[in-house]
């Protein structure tokens, strides 16, 4: 069987045209992927029943067990933390902001680690964003800013910019010009008009001098600014002036360096200041196929995006303080839920030396690092293979993504909500 | 010798990353991309072994050259060998310095640990050995 218009369940391009072949409950062949989703979709070794850690070995458990467990230990700690969210669907993700809510927990989702420092920009200046089909059917100029999407977003570049047809462009891989701006020459460097190579750290002096060239003030900039001639800063901002509608992509490479959202907030004043002159738009190359969801599902119910403490009962938001990062590496939580994500491969050591003196209970289709360090793991049908839910596409559109097969295992809604049930249960007693 | 470490996303990272525990993600995220005049100063061949040392510890990866990054300059693919040495400080924004750590690396004859055993050096328990 062939299912068409599959969803790709990996990164935030959500790409919608996957053709996907099944035979006797396996993925046997995908076409359209990028190798990225090639590999999810055919991925396999998959945990076949939950588990639970019992002294130096692993013993497997019911599901019924594991979720009671889970439900036990959410209920006796004092300052759980629930994190994750961004590789499940919204459905589970609102019933995580209700668990949250309901044991007083900690809600943080993996945005903290990846563009969270973005969100705290666009709460300062906001986001003059647009879709993907805008950039590509309009956009003359793309310019991707510490983003690096042949390795991290193969086909933004085949769907929507370098390699893409354009509605409102005659020959567009022609009259659209792309700039990459890195401190690394990296592949996508390669295949870019005008490659800008800046000196780590450097971000903002480069940001700050092509706002300063493009208000007309190209007399007070210094021969180079992080290591950038003036000559090629002018040439950027006059290519930029002269665009009829250009679009910045930035990436990590803003939000892991020194200034972090000052970085971000910096690149969005510039696009304000070039919309005075054409049309101009910026927006975050957003990670997990459902990260951006996370976000969205989290302001819709809580009010923010990412880090939401209910321990006064209400939601309370302090990223450094209510973030993952901090609460772990601070030895603050005495109980961690996992959904969707991999915290011990992609936190610094000092927070995985926490989890391990903690209960920890993850939702994972995986054996993965983090593993290690749980007290159960429940494993899950993966969102897009073998469970339907809501994505949201880096840009803010939302896409159901497809089941393309049919497997035993249960969704993280179904799994989450009867962790849920239990708590209600529990706490009405 | 002093660098500044850069961490970030690789396809063969992005390819592996849902089988944690096997080599070929083991070998990727413990590979540090290296100019190849650093490699020279320090006495290294593709493929050798290297200590890192970070603010919080050291681990041990493979230098591999590469022209995409400048003298100086190393940078290793996301994972559990980069992590082992960043620092969990993040300026109160939730996020570490992931891409501005200075390390001081050397060669040695150690090899590489396994994810799992840095893992169960944090305190974890392996499962799929």
């Amino acid at each position: 069987m062939i299912v068409k218009d599959a969803v790709c369940p990996f990164c935030g391009c959500l790409c919608d045209d996957i053709e996907v072949e099944v035979e006797d409950d396996r993925v046997v062949a995908v076409t359209n992927a990028c190798e990225l989703g090639t590999t999810k979709f055919m991925g396999e070794k998959r945990m076949k029943n939950p588990i639970l850690r019992d002294g130096d070995r692993w013993r497997d458990i019911t599901y019924d067990e594991a979720v009671q467990y889970a439900a036990d230990m959410l209920l006796s700690a004092e300052r759980p933390l629930l994190y994750g969210w961004s590789g499940t669907h919204g459905e589970a993700q609102c019933v995580g902001v209700h668990m949250a809510e309901l044991v007083r927990g900690v809600i943080d989702n993996t945005s903290s680690v990846c563009h969270g420092p973005s969100i705290l920009a666009i709460q300062e200046v906001g986001h003059p964003g647009c879709t993907l089909g805008v950039v590509k059917n309009r956009a003359d100029l793309v310019i991707y800013w510490g983003s690096n999407p042949i390795d991290a977003h193969p086909r933004h570049l085949s769907r929507y910019t370098r390699y893409a047809e354009g509605f409102f462009l005659e020959n567009a891989f022609r009259d659209r010009k792309v700039i990459v701006v890195d401190i690394r020459k990296t592949e996508t460097a390669n295949i870019a008009d005008e490659f800008v190579r800046i000196k780590p750290g450097g971000d903002y002096a480069v940001l700050s001098a092509l706002r300063a060239i493009v208000q007309g003030k190209t007399d007070t900039i210094p021969r180079t600014v992080a290591g950038v001639t003036r000559e090629q800063l002018v040439r950027v901002a006059n290519l930029c002036k002269n665009a009829k509608f250009g679009a910045v992509y930035f990436g990590l490479g803003l939000t892991m360096t020194r200034g972090k959202y000052k970085n971000i907030r910096n690149a969005i004043e510039l696009v304000s200041e070039l919309s005075r002159h054409t049309k101009f738009t910026i927006s975050a190359m957003r990670g997990h196929y459902n990260v951006y969801g996370s976000n969205e599902v989290n302001t819709w119910m809580t009010g923010y995006p990412f880090g939401i403490d209910y321990s006064r009962g209400i939601a309370f938001y302090n990223p450094g303080e209510t973030t993952a990062v901090d609460i772990l590496a601070r030895k603050e939580c005495d109980a961690a839920l996992i959904v969707g994500s991999d915290p011990a491969a992609h936190f610094p050591r000092k927070c995985l030396e926490h989890l391990a003196d903690i209960p920890v209970v993850q939702l994972d289709p995986y054996p993965n690092a983090t593993t290690a360090f749980c007290n159960v793991q429940i494993p899950v049908a993966v969102t897009g293979i073998d469970a339907e839910g809501t994505a949201y596409r880096m840009d803010g559109v939302p896409i159901r993504t497809r089941k393309v097969l049919s497997t035993d295992y249960l969704s993280d809604r179904e799994v989450l909500s009867r962790m849920c049930a239990l708590m209600q249960e529990a706490l009405e007693r | 010798m002093t660098f500044l470490m850069i961490t970030g996303r690789t396809v063969n990272q992005g390819v592996t990353v849902e089988n944690k525990t096997s080599a070929e993600y083991a070998a990727e995220t413990s590979t540090c991309f290296m100019h190849e005049f650093d490699m020279l100063e320090l006495g290294l061949d593709d493929g050798d072994t290297i200590r890192v040392t970070g603010p919080c510890g050291e681990v041990v990866m493979r230098a591999s050259a590469s022209v995409e990054v400048e003298t100086g300059t190393v940078f290793v693919p996301y994972g559990p060998y980069a992590n082992h040495i960043v620092a969990a400080g993040t300026r109160s924004t939730g996020m570490p310095d992931f891409k501005s750590h200075e390390v001081e690396i050397e060669p040695t004859d150690e090899e590489p640990k396994t994810v799992h055993e840095l893992m169960e050096d944090l305190g974890g328990l392996a499962y799929d050995r």
